[in-house]
C-alpha cells in the first residue's frame, strides 16, 4: 500500500444536515472534529475494494483501519485526542457508556434501518441504492439487511418471531435513551463544557436517527421526546459541521423555490387556458342550436322591403 | 490438574443478612401439581409475552406481586463437569444477588438446563408459576415484589450503574465465549469435554458442533470473530482497568452498599480467577487489580461462607 503522509477517511456521503449518513463514518469524522485532526474526508460511497467491506477505512502513511476504537487509539498515539481533560474515572465512564450504548441501542437502529420492513422498502434500501454505483446497489444492501437479521436473532436464539424480539429491542432502546438523557442532564457536553469520545459516539448514534425522515418513527419520537438529546445533537452540528447545515439549508430553500416557481408559472395559462375553453364552448354550443333549429334568427321587416 | 473444574465458593446457604421479606406458609403454586415440564413449558409462554410487554406497573393481585416463597430454585448445569466459563459467571451473579436481598432458594443441576431455559439463557429460576432466565429479568422481576438493591442511588448512578454492568456483560462476558469457543487449545481440552460430559457418543459430538456454530454466529453479528486473542485480552484488561477505577479504594460501586453490578463483577471475577485454563493470561489479567480481587474475596466470605467460631483466617484458598 502506497504510503499516505495525508490522514484521508472513506466515507458515505451525508444527507439531511450531517457529514454522512452511516454512523460508524460520524464516529470517526465527530471524533477527528473534537479532537483537532486534519482529517481529509473522501465520499466514495463504494465498500468494494475496503478490507472488510464496509466503510469508513482510514489511512494514514502505511495504516489501513476500520473500527472506531482502532481509530480513536491510533489518533491517540499521535497525540490527537478529545479525551486529555479528563479524568481516569471520568475515561472508564466513557468506555463504560459507549458498551451501554453498543449493547442496548445498536440493534434497534440496525432494527429500524433494516429490518423494520416499512423503512427498508421506504426508505433504507431506495436511499443505498441512491448512494451505491451500479452493479453494487443490487447487492449490498441485501447483505446488510442478512446481517442485522443474524445480528437480532443471535441475541435471542429461541425467539422466532421477530415481532417480539423488536418489542424487546425497542424497550432496551428506550431505556437507553433515558439513561442517556439521564447522563447528559443540562451539561452542554456529557464531562462539562469540551466534547469528549463518548460525546462522539453518541452523536453518531442519535444524529441519523433524528435527522433521516423514517416512515416508521417510533423510536425517533422517543428521542425527539427527548429534548436534551436533541438539542446536544443540534449543538454539535451547529458548532462542528456548520457547513453541511448550511448545504441543506441551501438544497432546501432551492426545493421550495423550485415549486413556489412551478406553481406562479402555471397560473397566467391557467386563465387564459380557461377562458379559451368557455369560449370555444359557447360557440359550440351555439352552432348546434342553431342548426338544430332551437335558436332561429328571423330578420325582422323582410316582407316590406320586397313591395 | 483438571482444566475447568470450577472452585465453588463454600457452599450454603443460609444468607448473612436477614430476610426483609415477610415469608408466609408457602402456597401451592397453580398447575404445580402437573407434572414439573409442562408448569414450565406454560409459564415460558407466560414469560414471553411478560418479555414482549413494556415495563408498567403489575396490576394488584397479579401472581408476580405475591411475596417470595420458599421453594424457588436456581437451574444450572453441573458445576464439576460441565458447566462453562460464561453459565459460571451469570449464575454466580445471580445467586451473590438472592443473597444480597436475602432471597432463599436451592441451586438445582440439570444437565439439560440451557434447554429447559425459556430464552436459551442460563440461569434461570423457578419461582412459583413462573420461570425466569437471566439476571436482568430476574432483578425485574423481584423488583415487582418490591425488593430492590438500587433504592440509596440518585437517577444519574443507576445511569452509571447499567453502564458499567453493559460494560462487564459486554466485554467479560463476550471475552469468556471467546476464549470458550474460539480459542483452539481451550476448545479442544477445556470445552469439548465440558459441554459433551453429560451425553453419550455421537450426541456430544453434534452438540458440541451446533452450540459452536451459535456461538460463532453470534460473535460475528457482535463484530467479536475478527478479533484476535491478544486484542480480547487488550480488551479485559481495559475493561478491568474500567471497573477498578470505579471501585477505587472502596468494597461497593455505589455508596458502600451492595448493588447488581457488584453481583455481576463478582460472577465474572470469581470465575476468571477460579477457573483453570491452558492459558492463564485471564486470571493474571484480573489478578493485577488488587481492589478487584479484594472486593471479590469480600463478598465471597460475607455471603458464601458460614460464619463460624473458630475462623482465625478469613482468607479463602479459591484464590491461592
Amino acid at each position: 500500500m502506497a504510503s499516505n503522509p495525508v490522514m484521508e477517511l472513506e466515507i458515505w456521503k451525508g444527507e439531511w444536515g450531517l457529514p454522512s449518513v452511516d454512523v460508524h463514518c460520524l464516529e470517526v469524522m465527530t471524533y477527528a472534529k473534537f479532537s483537532g485532526t486534519p482529517l481529509k474526508t473522501k465520499i466514495t460511497n463504494n465498500p468494494f475494494k475496503t478490507p472488510h467491506g464496509s466503510l469508513p477505512v482510514f489511512q494514514h502513511e502505511n495504516e489501513c483501519l476500520t473500527k472506531f476504537g482502532e481509530i480513536s487509539a491510533y489518533l491517540r498515539k499521535n497525540n490527537h485526542t478529545a479525551d486529555f481533560e479528563l479524568s481516569p474515572k471520568q475515561c472508564a465512564e466513557a468506555f463504560a457508556y459507549s458498551h451501554l450504548i453498543y449493547e442496548k441501542l445498536v440493534p434497534a437502529l440496525q432494527f429500524v434501518w433494516w429490518i423494520d420492513s416499512k423503512n427498508f422498502i421506504e426508505f433504507t434500501r431506495p436511499l443505498y441504492a441512491k448512494l451505491l454505483p451500479f452493479p453494487l446497489n443490487f447487492y449490498y444492501p441485501g447483505q446488510y439487511e442478512k446481517h442485522a437479521k443474524q445480528l437480532a436473532m443471535s441475541l435471542y436464539p429461541e425467539e422466532d418471531d421477530l415481532s417480539v424480539i423488536e418489542t424487546a429491542v425497542y424497550r432496551q432502546a428506550d431505556e437507553c435513551l433515558c439513561l442517556l438523557a439521564t447522563k447528559l442532564g443540562e451539561k452542554e457536553f456529557f464531562f462539562g463544557q469540551s466534547p469528549s469520545s463518548l460525546d462522539a459516539v453518541v452523536f453518531a448514534h442519535l444524529a441519523p436517527l433524528l435527522k433521516a425522515p423514517l416512515p416508521s418513527a417510533a423510536l425517533q419520537n422517543h428521542l425527539k421526546a427527548c429534548t436534551n438529546l436533541t438539542r446536544f445533537v443540534g449543538r454539535v452540528l451547529q458548532r462542528y459541521f456548520p457547513k453541511e447545515i448550511k448545504d441543506q439549508e441551501q438544497a432546501e430553500r432551492k426545493i421550495t423555490k423550485q415549486e413556489s416557481e412551478y406553481s406562479d408559472s402555471e397560473f397566467p395559462n391557467k386563465l387564459r387556458n380557461i377562458s379559451i375553453a368557455a369560449l370555444i364552448s359557447l360557440v359550440a354550443m351555439t352552432a348546434y342550436a342553431m342548426s338544430t333549429g332551437i335558436i332561429q334568427v328571423v330578420p325582422a321587416d323582410e316582407g316590406e322591403e320586397e313591395d | 490438574m483438571r482444566y475447568g473444574a470450577v472452585a465453588v465458593p463454600t457452599s450454603d446457604l443460609h444468607p448473612i443478612s436477614s430476610s426483609r421479606v415477610n415469608r408466609p406458609a408457602p402456597k401451592k403454586a397453580f398447575g404445580a401439581e402437573s407434572g414439573c415440564h409442562e408448569n414450565l413449558s406454560t409459564s415460558s409462554s407466560e414469560m414471553r409475552t411478560q418479555i414482549g410487554k413494556k415495563a408498567h406497573r403489575l396490576p394488584r393481585g397479579h401472581p408476580a406481586l405475591e411475596p417470595w416463597p420458599s421453594d424457588v430454585k436456581l437451574y444450572q448445569p453441573y458445576e464439576v463437569e460441565q458447566i462453562l466459563l460464561q453459565d459460571q459467571a451469570n449464575s454466580l451473579a445471580v445467586q451473590v444477588f438472592l443473597r444480597m436481598c436475602g432471597l432463599e432458594f436451592q441451586v438445582e443441576m440439570r444437565s439439560n438446563a440451557e434447554h429447559m431455559s425459556p430464552s436459551g439463557k442460563l440461569p434461570f429460576i423457578k419461582c412459583g408459576a413462573f420461570v425466569v432466565a437471566d439476571l436482568d429479568p430476574i432483578v425485574s422481576f423481584i423488583a415487582n415484589k418490591g425488593i430492590n438493591l438500587t433504592d440509596h442511588l440518585d437517577a444519574a448512578q443507576k445511569a452509571d450503574m447499567r453502564a458499567y454492568m453493559s460494560l462487564a456483560n459486554n466485554i467479560l462476558g463476550n471475552a469468556e465465549l471467546y476464549i470458550s469457543w474460539c480459542d483452539e487449545n481451550v476448545l479442544n481440552e477445556v470445552t469439548c469435554p465440558r459441554y459433551g460430559s453429560v451425553y453419550s457418543w455421537p450426541l456430544n459430538t453434534l452438540l458440541t458442533w451446533r452450540k459452536q456454530k451459535q456461538v460463532t454466529k453470534k460473535l460475528t453479528a457482535l463484530g467479536w470473530i475478527t478479533k484476535t486473542l491478544d486484542e480480547v485480552y487488550e480488551d479485559v484488561d481495559h475493561c478491568c482497568n474500567a471497573l477498578s477505577e470505579r471501585l477505587g479504594n472502596h468494597l461497593y460501586f455505589f455508596n458502600d452498599r451492595c448493588t447488581e453490578l457488584d453481583a455481576v463483577v463478582f460472577g465474572h471475577v470469581f470465575t476468571l480467577l477460579t477457573t483453570p485454563l491452558p492459558d492463564n493470561r485471564l486470571a493474571s489479567i484480573v489478578r493485577s487489580y488488587p481492589n478487584l480481587v479484594e472486593a471479590c474475596q469480600f463478598l465471597e466470605k460475607a455471603f458464601f461462607q458460614k460464619p463460624t467460631a473458630n475462623t482465625t483466617d478469613g482468607d479463602s484458598d479459591n484464590f491461592n
